[in-house]
């Protein structure tokens, strides 16, 4: 096995896993406030966890003697974005749609209607797809569940041919220990080995899809899948539902309390200049954020904290976008581009660093 | 648990004190029954979302604002303490400024969090100093008891800071959280200040601004894993527990934190055994009754109501093989009073004490960053201890990251003086608030105070709540010893803002209204700290003292009561960690006995 495709496979993993992000940041933000608070739950829960499978797949990476880029066109994810099996998401405001999409991202036996490109959310939003990286770097398309069990498969190759220790050379001091990570939604493994590298690929497929057959991950939560299937039918999930659709009690979603963002937004389609101003502003945030998350990820992991600050402005400023219409639309809102700001260069300014520690 | 278990201990109130007991008794196997006089509501996810809600409308900012009383268990609310009509029958001379949380949770929901320890002299201030009265116990008896409280309730300190005035730690020991980071304003202070000297009486004391011990998640050490937002659910969707694993700097501790990353007793009580737990809230505690012959309590009565507005309720009593009360210094001694248990010692309601407290303001010659972080996360207690104490009181400075905000009601009423005293608008208005409002500075001087007969909690049958229960009758002076304390805390103050060039603003007449008390030519205004203690005292005689130093009752030994009201002196720290510490250790003794 070849330790420069293994580095490929695992670069891909922490590229689809920050490509979540973003999507279910866009659906989060656009609830009003005052409604949805189930919803709201239910998503930030999910979304903390695809942070975490972004920095367990960055530890494997760095056990390997890899090094995680988050930043730069060729890594910061683009909308509407094409996952390895054909599967497209897009930054859609909340509505059912975007559940669709999310229950199909989680899980690939979701029986799931692609929309309808005349569909008039997305009509004339999706002038190209943008595929991940993992559909250049796999063997063979298929889904992610399949991808992790590739890069797996690949791992225990690569550790039979070379050995533990000449895989697993990477400084144990540049993992992302939960002395560092925001400690949500799970602990980080810390990678030396086969058998941490595979638990830490064990939990990113086990907290996400899971085992279809049962609701719940090894921890008694809730899989991804599950939690938004209680969104499609607004409805809780009870213990003895066995995986079918829910049957509690109803958890107050509601698609109207939405701001309507525009699908797939970019920084280009606004043309009112403090509008515009707002979206640049933000997208030089998520810039920062990316700088500051590959900072942490390479033997600086102190600038995970101020990735915090980072990650409330982001919030806060794409907020501003959100509630804003658009004076050209009438009906729609702004919303964040997650662009970036093609500013590529050396990590982030140590000035960022005062003030802390 | 079944509505009719029978019950080996039953606890009442749900505060730090209950809910570290009650998870300490289920997970030894007791069986143990909860009676909470208030709602439950801060302990579901939506509900503490509601009070979060409740604060950010209330037009007040103060310690009560995000936690409204239910009718039939009535709270003091600072508020009241200008008009004198709240729940405390308030009969002075001065009047008594603090205030708690009647809900499951207790007063730690509105808490700052500080976490501080007592000195080793605080224990022994009468062998000493002369003054107030000896701990039956002494800081190495505790200390043990200390550690424990810290990773119950989740302290965030560095031992390399708090290892002074005599406070030790074991070798290799340090907190189960790495400190809060020190705010901007704390590096600032501690640039003008540390190392200047002060003299008080005959010895010299050189400042330090210190961290202090907080109750709020930070970096964990080791294997500890800070605990988040209370979300009891069975449905496997427990959600908001992963908010609240870090302090993110919100600037609103008190009264809510909007994360709960701040510790509240509400976590504690999720960690309890649940098979072995019955929580009955809004259920008031009325009586407890007692066999004449054997003195022995043989049942608690209480009242449950079924609508936090309506005085309608059923009595009941609860049994068990042991009685915790728990309910609060001023209600422990309430509920004593109100049995007819004011015991031999007449003791029960006496020596009731608090931290009264200054606030000095001022304007900083550079920015401090005000308004960031949490309220504070340091302060100055090198005057903690010293010979002094022969002669008055010592006292403890906290400093602000919040600005006036405490006194004056700053950055909203600073807007509004600009506008109207000095008619600025436009962007003259923005430089000089911008100029202004980040120079901002304010201490908390917390002064000790001692036990004194004439400071006590007593019930009266004309002043009765809604569901005839007594209201506190609360009588309260400062005597010369805390007065002197706080001119020396005056003379200090003024010397630190002199050194660090911070211009004092202290104006009482800018401040909003606080009590006020004359000593020796000076006017002192003073808040309370919340820190009620000494109203069931500990001691090593049923003639002198209500509890043992097991916080066991002398004349009903199946009775335990708990909380700060066991304190004999308190020192100047805040608290909440010593009676965590000293409720874990009747914990172990009550499980010896009743499980063994």
């Amino acid at each position: 096995m070849n330790v420069t495709r293994l580095k490929d496979l695992l670069q891909a993993a922490v590229e689809l896993e920050l490509s979540t992000i973003p999507p279910y940041l866009c659906a989060l933000y656009s609830l009003r406030p005052g409604s949805n608070d189930e919803a709201a739950a239910i998503i930030r829960s999910v979304v903390v966890e695809e942070m975490l499978h972004m920095v367990l797949a960055a530890n494997v990476l760095t056990a390997i003697g890899g090094t995680p880029r988050l930043t730069g066109t060729d890594h910061v994810p683009r909308y509407p974005h094409e996952l390895p099996d054909g599967v497209v998401i897009d930054l859609l405001p909340f509505c059912p749609q975007a559940v669709e999409a999310f229950l199909k991202v989680e899980n690939p036996q979701h029986d799931h209607q692609a929309m309808d490109p005349e569909h008039p959310l997305i009509v004339g939003r999706r002038p190209e797809k943008h595929p991940a990286g993992a559909t250049a770097v796999m063997s063979r398309p298929a889904t992610i569940g399949a991808f992790y069990a590739e890069i797996s498969e690949a791992l225990e190759q690569a550790a039979k041919e070379l050995g533990e220790p000449a895989l697993f050379c990477g400084d144990p001091a540049r993992q992302v220990t939960r002395q560092y990570y925001y400690a949500s939604g799970g602990m980080p493994d810390v990678v030396t080995d086969l058998a941490s590298a595979q638990a830490a690929l064990d939990e990113i497929v086990d907290q996400g899809e899971g085992d279809p057959s049962s609701m719940f991950d090894a921890d008694g939560n809730l899989a991804h899948y599950f939690r938004f299937q209680q969104l499609k039918y607004n409805r809780s999930y009870r213990r003895s539902d066995n995986a079918g659709p829910p049957s509690g009690p109803p958890i107050g979603v509601d698609f109207d309390a939405v701001y309507p963002m525009i699908a797939n937004p970019r920084g280009a389609d606004y043309t009112d200049p403090e509008l515009r101003a707002a979206s640049d502003t933000a997208n030089r945030t998520w810039s920062d954020l990316l700088r500051q998350l590959e900072a942490g990820f390479n033997g600086r992991p102190e600038m995970l904290l101020t990735a915090v600050p980072t990650m409330f402005r982001l919030r806060d400023q794409s907020l501003v976008l959100l509630a804003n219409p658009l004076p050209s639309d009438g009906r729609r809102h702004a919303g964040p581009t997650f662009e970036w700001d093609g500013v590529d260069g050396p990590d982030p300014e140590p000035d960022q660093m005062k003030g802390l520690q | 648990m079944n509505d009719d278990a029978d019950y080996d201990v039953v606890i009442v109130g749900a505060g730090v004190n209950g809910a570290l007991s009650a998870k300490r008794l289920t997970r030894a196997g007791l069986r143990v029954l909860v009676l909470e006089a208030g709602p439950d509501t801060a302990w579901t996810f939506d509900g503490y979302t509601r009070h979060v809600s409740h604060f950010y409308a209330n037009s007040t900012k103060n310690a009560e604002s995000a936690w409204p009383p239910a009718a039939n268990a009535p709270q003091p609310d600072t508020a009241d303490v200008r008009s004198g009509d709240g729940y405390f029958v308030q009969q002075g001379p001065n009047p008594f400024a603090s205030s708690y949380t009647r809900l499951l949770g207790g007063s730690t929901l509105h808490w700052l969090g500080v976490s501080l320890r007592m000195l080793p002299e605080d224990f022994e201030l009468r062998t000493r100093y002369g003054v107030g009265r000896d701990w039956p116990l002494g800081y190495a008896d505790l200390e043990p008891y200390y550690r424990q409280a810290e990773r119950e309730i989740g302290v965030s300190a560095d031992v390399a800071d708090q290892a002074h005035l005599g406070i030790d730690f074991p070798e290799g020991y340090d907190y189960p959280m790495r400190r809060i980071p020190p705010s901007y304003s704390d590096r600032v202070l501690a640039a003008a200040i540390d190392g200047m000297e002060v003299a008080l009486g005959e010895e010299q004391f050189a400042l330090q601004v210190r961290n202090y011990p907080a109750a709020r998640n930070s970096m964990p050490r080791g294997d500890y894993q800070p605990v988040g937002a209370v979300d009891e659910r069975t449905d496997g969707q427990a959600l908001a527990r992963d908010l609240g694993q870090r302090c993110a700097g919100n600037t609103a501790c008190t009264p809510i934190c909007p994360i709960q990353a701040k510790y509240n007793a509400g976590k504690s009580l999720a960690q309890a055994e649940n098979r072995n737990l019955r929580v009955i809230p809004q259920a008031v505690a009325s009586r407890i009754l007692v066999d004449p012959v054997s003195g022995m309590v043989r049942g608690v009565e209480y009242q449950r109501y079924e609508h936090p507005g309506s005085p309608r309720h059923t009595v009941h009593t609860a049994t068990a093989r042991a009685y915790v009360l728990a309910a609060h210094a001023v209600e422990n001694a309430k509920l004593l009073l109100a049995s007819g248990l004011s015991g031999g010692s007449g003791q029960v309601g006496k020596g009731l004490m608090d931290h009264p407290a200054l606030y000095a303001w001022g304007l900083s010659p550079t920015s401090v960053g005000a308004f960031r972080g949490p309220l504070s996360t340091a302060g100055i207690d090198d005057l903690r201890g010293g010979s002094f104490r022969a002669s008055h009181a010592a006292f403890r400075f906290d400093i602000g990251n919040d600005g006036w905000r405490a006194t004056t009601g700053a950055p909203d009423s600073s807007v509004a003086s600009a506008v109207t005293g000095h008619q600025l608008f436009g962007p003259r208005l923005r430089t000089h608030l911008e100029e202004s409002l980040p120079r901002q500075v304010r201490f908390s001087v917390a002064v000790e105070q001692l036990p004194s007969a004439a400071n006590n909690v007593s019930i009266d049958p004309r002043y009765v709540d809604p569901l005839g229960n007594p209201r506190p009758v609360i009588n309260y002076h400062l005597d010369d010893y805390t007065l002197a304390g706080m001119a020396a805390a005056t003379d200090v103050y003024r010397q630190v803002f002199r050194r660090a060039g911070i211009e004092d603003r202290s104006d009482p007449e800018e401040a909003s209204w606080m009590p006020s008390v004359s000593y020796d030519g000076s006017v002192f205004h003073y808040h309370g700290m919340g820190h009620f203690a000494g109203t069931h005292v500990m001691g090593s005689s049923a003639e002198t003292s209500v509890v043992d130093a097991d916080q066991r009752s002398w004349e009903h030994r199946n009775l335990f009561v708990l909380g700060s009201g066991s304190f004999p002196t308190m020192g100047t720290s805040n608290p909440t960690l010593t009676m965590a510490a000293l409720t874990l250790r009747t914990s172990e003794r009550l499980i010896k006995e009743l499980a063994g």
